[in-house]
């Protein structure tokens, strides 16, 4: 029996996954008050100096809006780089395409959408790119893009700006060497594009691009044309003067130079006052640089003449040693006094704006994840020079001042439960596992205590309005107490395997200990204390290890230990401690009894598990082709503790896993995928709070509702036919592409009632097991999870604000709720990479509808709430597709259910299930009688409603000046796709 | 019940442990005082010592003047069982000459090879783990006692920094590059020698730990219309005999495989430095964690 009810499950599930092939997943986050880690360590300014992009040295990339006003405010987070950015570059010359490439320190390159964060492309080497500079080269008539990276490799490659292929290498023939600067100039007298690059040992390189090179698609390497040794060694920066295209400057660590741009003959060298070390620099006029240093001040120079191509004492110093003197200062950008605290070095960078308003911009980036811009005057200040004037900066916000700024603060997860009197801070959650099974979320932390919660209720508490505002300690909730401090890891053992029990959850702590709980009766049943430092991570060991260590889990702490910890037995069968640098990773050879220990250092250990006897440490080759033997062991069976992992930046797995893109081990995934929920906790840097991503699974909503409207008892109301007549009328106002639309959702609509309707019968037995396991369990307040997940979705994706009539439709009569605040989305693409908006995505179009003249409603301000729902079909094509998609595919679901609203008794438990005594009472007033045929109707006529409004009527109530439409392609590519 | 026992004995132990922390505090405070002003630059300064000797074993060329790298030469093979012997000359980075006999299993002839007198190898290896080396020496050197640390995330972000370049540094010289038939194949490598190699001979040089090593791949052409199962070996660092490759639609099959190797004892040098930095960066980090930790723990 049980037997069976296995099989037609996991029938189901490979059912599913296929649809899942291009599935249609939504991530909405709340971000908490406390805004992410944001380390900068490379930034760029886009041409329309609209946008200032910064990469940090956690791997992600912030987008902020930058307005005429020299106003910043912080869009969007990127996410799928797994190490420091190391630079970032634009990739796209006009200003239809607005694309970005960025690097990473573990040779990741990776191609951007700057308007939704979308990844196009993305490639890895095995060298880091430390510099990459964009720039079309003419080939025969046409331009073509190109991306030309130096780093820590001696030639210079030249990428294609869309495809990330490499095409050829400028190469060296004399003293090759890691190339420090470079820079690329069209050359007016030449008419051919001439690359100049300065080696790591002072070599100053000539590359000369001709058309014919610029043809070539073999690998043939380009030679270079002069080679001459300019004795600047550890240079910063090489920049041509772009306003005469006579001088270049460079700027090395201790002194800058200028050189003929001709000869490279050098015209002056100003040493560096009071052992500052100079980072970078910059040509702001034909006669004044910008220099800046490692702490962060920036000094303009005036040139002396015999630098100045336009004077007649140009190059009259050549052969001169003019070391020494130092040119007048024109300006000083002195550091501000928080600088202190600063972790590491500023990133600085001049940029010259191409278009109106032709901003010269000083822009610097620090560890404090904070932006700071100077406007620089053309004009020398009116003071006599004597006194270096000092320029004021001219705007500036870090990431935790724009969150700080917001009202409502930004949400966290549990942030309700999380503020305790006499204090206004919540206690920060520091570790989260989710439990699908159950939809509850466990977090724990700072102060030690572990809060077990419905995750779709504490979700609706944090994002949207409603009755539930006034309750305390709303939803329900239980509080585990054991830990002294800050709860570093969580884990629940059971969603891995069922071979743990499924009360046991393991929870790690700064205080060294390992607690095992039992989730339903609260209880500590277990302390292990074995460790000697704070507790990193707890994982799940695999299937076929040796039966006593299949019943541990093994705990991993700061002070280089791991510990296999029975929860059985209820010790610790096999501490391993002798490891020299922090553990990185725990692999597993099961067959032969080896647990593997890869350190941060590259070493590996080998322990055997029965006797906890070192069997080796190895470094280099050895050490690399163990763990990666160990990966194609792990092949064949996908373990959770993938997923576990991905807390700690393996968003990569998490995302090809709800993708579940062309995954060899598919049919192993964990039944995680299949979830119309899940919550993944994030955090950028280790010492950020957790941050909780919700990812909403659409077509699993779906087949979900469609699922519990057929065990309804009268299921007559769910066929293809009743659909097809209900959406009849919007198909005949629809467009074309409302069409497609209909057409796409009816098919998928269409697949899932196919499927469980074949599979309806062993679906009561799965139904009937899914029960039994929840008697067994809950001693929370029941709720109907599906019924609450589309409640939550569809109120954060409706277009609120648009039509009112609609609105209180909406509200009343399908019982969906007003968001407190936007909603930050995300936009999954390929490999694995993600765009976040952050809280703060709203500020500029705020901004841009101030900016931009348009008198909405007479002129009037709008309400927060009023913009709250419409944004995100302003944000990008693709956004906007997402969305559609969605809402319309949900709204037409709910259509053809009895039932279909989210007020009422009903929400409160499972279907066809007799309300338990004792429950606690949501509402107070009895619901309408759902049943009556009449509210039927009204019901199903707010859904269409719903649907035609963001089907046909968008364009028009937004405006088409801030109405993305939809991608037609992205539509096309799902209407065309794989379905079963 | 039992749970609400435990409590009150939790926060009694609590009361107990603020109070005894609150003199421990000061002390640590103290202490950690003291790590940020002299240990931390002790640690650098010792730090910088080392790796400049192990800078200074790379003997890198002051631009141009690459005439005052010594020059060394290295016997590979010594024994007469080896069916390869060469004789390497090593000039900082670079492979200046060589000096190669190859005993071919097929004719037992002894076939000899030099570099051609144009042609020196650089050793990628060599110039990358050097070039890392100098930049964590850059990351240190504005770090002197000048220069006060305020916080403990200062200290763990210089040394990630300077980690990171060492553990690449050592990296390169523990772990050779991977290259499949065909990229050896058309390496400028088999280009170097004259007489000029057979198309049946192939040779690699790598460094792999302290050692450099010379690799010779005796092939033979596969008939074209063969029964063998081709699948093309992929990225190694040594392949073994019967691996097989296209190139220039002509199958090759590896027939013998010959590895010789020598140490280079400042390689061997260079390594330990490596290991010992990294172990020094570690061992601070660890000293601040231990702290930081301290700071977290706060009563609530």
């Amino acid at each position: 029996m049980i037997c069976l009810v296995r099989t037609c499950s996991n029938s189901l599930y490979s059912s599913t996954e296929n649809m899942s092939g291009n599935s249609l997943v939504l991530p909405i986050v709340l971000w908490g008050r406390n805004a992410p880690t944001h380390c900068i360590s490379s930034l760029l300014v886009m041409d329309d100096l609209a946008t200032i992009i910064t990469g940090c040295h956690d791997g992600q990339i912030c987008l902020w809006d930058m307005t005429a006003d020299l106003e910043i405010s912080p869009r969007g987070l990127l996410f799928g780089h797994t190490s420091s950015i190391t630079c970032l570059s634009k990739a796209s010359a006009g200003s239809d395409k607005l694309y970005i490439v960025s690097a990473s320190e573990s040779g990741e390159m990776c191609l951007w959408d700057v308007s939704d964060g979308r990844c196009i492309e993305f490639t890895k080497l095995a060298c880091a790119h430390t510099g990459i500079q964009f720039y079309q080269f003419t080939v025969g008539t046409q331009r073509e893009g190109r991306l030309l990276c130096n780093g820590h490799y001696p030639e210079i490659l030249v990428v294609d700006a869309t495809s990330l292929e490499v095409l050829y290498s400028l190469v060296s023939k004399i003293s090759p060497d890691w190339i420090s600067s470079m820079s690329v100039i069209r050359s007016h007298r030449t008419q051919e594009d001439t690359v100049v690059a300065v080696s790591v040992t002072g070599i100053l390189k000539v590359w000369i691009i001709t058309a014919d090179v610029s043809r070539m698609q073999d690998t043939e390497p380009v030679f270079e044309e002069e080679s001459k040794p300019i004795y600047c060694q550890g240079c910063q920066s090489i920049s041509f003067c772009t306003f005469t295209q006579l001088s270049l400057l460079v700027v090395c660590s201790k002194y800058w130079r200028v050189f003929d741009a001709g000869d490279y003959s050098l015209l002056c060298s100003v040493p560096s006052e009071n052992d500052q070390a100079w980072t970078g620099g910059d040509f702001i006029a034909a006669d004044k640089v910008i220099i800046w240093t490692e702490d962060g001040c920036s000094y303009i120079y005036k040139l002396p003449a015999s630098c100045l191509p336009a004077s007649e004492h140009f190059r009259s110093d050549i052969g001169k040693t003019a070391e020494g003197s130092v040119p007048p200062l024109v300006y000083s950008i002195a550091d501000r006094p928080d600088k202190q605290l600063l972790i590491c070095p500023p990133v600085t960078r001049f940029f010259y704006g191409r278009r109106e308003p032709f901003h010269k911009l000083l822009v610097q980036g620090d560890s404090g994840g904070r932006l700071s811009l100077w406007s620089i005057p053309d004009t020398s200040p009116l003071q006599p020079l004597s006194t270096t004037a000092e320029l004021q900066v001219s705007s500036t916000i870090s990431l935790q001042e724009a969150f700080d700024k917001l009202t409502p603060l930004p949400a966290g997860i549990i942030d309700q439960l999380s503020v305790t009197p006499g204090s206004e801070e919540p206690i920060k959650v520091t570790a989260s596992v989710y439990i699908p099974s159950q939809g509850r979320l466990v977090c724990g932390r700072e102060d030690g205590s572990i809060v077990l919660v419905p995750a779709t209720q504490t979700a609706i508490v944090q994002l949207l309005q409603g009755e539930h505002m006034l309750r305390r300690g709303w939803p329900p909730h239980r509080t585990l107490r054991g830990h002294r401090n800050k709860v570093t890891c969580l884990l629940y053992p059971h969603q891995v395997s069922p071979r743990y029990d499924q009360r046991s959850l393991v929870s790690g702590g700064v205080d060294f200990s390992v607690i095992v709980w039992d989730i339903f009766t609260g209880e500590m049943k277990h302390i292990f204390c074995v460790h000697g430092g704070e507790i990193t991570q707890l994982l799940v060991p695999p299937e076929n290890c040796s039966t006593r260590v299949q019943h541990c889990v093994c705990s991993v702490a700061s002070d280089h230990s791991v510990g296999l910890l029975s929860l059985r037995e209820r010790k610790c069968i096999m501490l391993a401690s002798r490891h020299l640098f922090p553990i990185q990773v725990i692999k597993w050879r099961p067959c032969d009894d080896y647990l593997v220990v890869g350190c941060s250092d590259g070493s590996v250990y080998v322990w055997q598990m029965d006797t906890g006897a070192l069997d080796r440490c190895v470094m280099g080759i050895t050490a690399v082709e163990i763990l990666n033997a160990c990966d194609e062991a792990a092949m064949t069976r996908r373990s959770l503790a993938a997923l576990k992992n991905m807390a700690q930046h393996k968003l990569q797995t998490l995302a090809t896993n709800l993708l579940a893109s062309d995954n060899a081990d598919k049919g192993n995934l964990p039944k995680y995928s299949h979830n119309s929920l899940v919550v993944q906790a994030m955090k950028t840097n280790l010492t950020d709070p957790d941050m909780h991503v919700l990812f909403f699974d659409v077509e699993a909503v779906i087949i979900q509702l469609l699922t519990e409207e057929a065990q309804r008892p009268n299921p007559t109301l769910v066929s293809p036919e009743t659909l097809q007549k209900s959406q009849g009328s919007a198909d005949k106002g629809g467009s074309f592409l409302a069409g497609k639309l209909f057409k796409q959702v009816k098919e998928t609509i269409k697949e899932n009632i196919k499927e469980h309707l074949l599979d309806e019968d062993e679906e009561e037995e799965e139904e009937q097991r899914r029960r039994e396991e929840k008697s067994k369990s809950l001693s929370l307040l029941e709720y109907n999870l599906t019924m609450d997940t589309a409640k939550l979705f569809m109120s954060c994706l409706h277009a609120w604000g648009l039509n009112a009539t609609l609105d209180e439709v909406c509200l009343s009569r399908l019982g969906m709720l007003k968001p407190h605040c936007p909603i930050s989305f995300g936009l999954l693409s390929r490999g694995g990479h993600m765009s976040l908006m952050l809280p703060t995505f709203k500020e500029s179009m705020f901004r841009l509808m101030a900016a931009g003249q348009v008198h909405v409603a007479g002129g009037r301000k709008m309400s927060a709430s009023e913009i709250v729902g419409k944004g995100t079909y302003g944000v990008s094509r693709a956004v906007t597709t997402q969305h559609l998609l969605s809402v319309i595919s949900l709204a037409n679901t709910l259509m053809g259910m009895t039932n279909a609203t989210f007020v009422g008794e009903h929400m409160k438990k499972a279907p066809a299930r007799p309300p338990r005594p004792g429950t606690p009472e949501i509402a107070k007033k009895t619901p309408p009688q759902v049943s009556n045929p009449a509210m039927q109707g009204q019901i199903k006529q707010g859904w269409s409603q719903l649907a035609a409004m963001h089907c046909v009527m968008l364009p028009d109530l937004l405006g088409l000046d801030k109405f993305r439409p939809p991608l037609l392609e992205m539509l096309a590519r799902r209407v065309a796709g794989p379905l079963p | 019940m039992a749970l609400h026992a435990s409590h009150r004995l939790m926060f009694a132990d609590l009361s107990r442990m603020s109070a005894a922390s609150q003199a421990e505090r000061t002390v640590l405070e103290e202490e950690f005082k003291w790590l940020l002003k002299e240990e931390v630059h002790a640690v650098l300064k010792q730090l910088q010592d080392i790796l400049k000797e192990a800078s200074r074993r790379f003997s890198m060329p002051s631009s141009g003047l690459e005439s005052q790298v010594k020059q060394e030469n290295f016997i590979l093979g010594s024994s007469t069982m080896d069916q390869v012997k060469g004789v390497l000359t090593l000039q900082g980075e670079a492979l200046t000459q060589a000096d190669i006999n190859i005993k071919m299993a097929k004719s037992n002839q002894v076939l000899h090879f030099t570099f051609r007198d144009d042609k020196q190898w650089k050793i990628q290896q060599i110039q990358d783990a050097r070039n890392h080396v100098n930049q964590a020496l850059q990351l240190l050197a504005s770090r002197d006692e000048a220069y006060h640390f305020k916080t403990g995330a200062q200290v763990n972000k210089l040394m990630d920094a300077v980690m990171l370049q060492l553990t690449r540094a050592r990296s390169r010289l523990t772990t050779p590059a991977t290259m499949t038939l065909p990229e050896l194949a058309s390496s400028g490598l088999m280009k170097m020698f004259t007489p000029p190699m057979p198309g049946d001979v192939m040779v690699n040089f790598y460094i792999n730990l302290s050692k450099l090593c010379l690799t010779v791949y005796q092939l033979h052409a596969l008939q074209p219309n063969t029964a063998k199962n081709i699948k093309p070996a992929g990225s190694s660092v040594l392949h073994n005999p019967g691996a097989v490759f296209e190139l220039n639609s002509t199958k090759f099959e590896v027939s013998h495989v010959q590895k010789v190797e020598c140490v280079v004892p400042w390689l061997n040098d260079t390594l330990v430095f490596f290991s010992i930095s990294l172990q020094l960066c570690q061992q601070l980090k660890d000293k601040i964690s231990v702290f930081s930790s301290y700071w977290n723990y706060r009563p609530f």
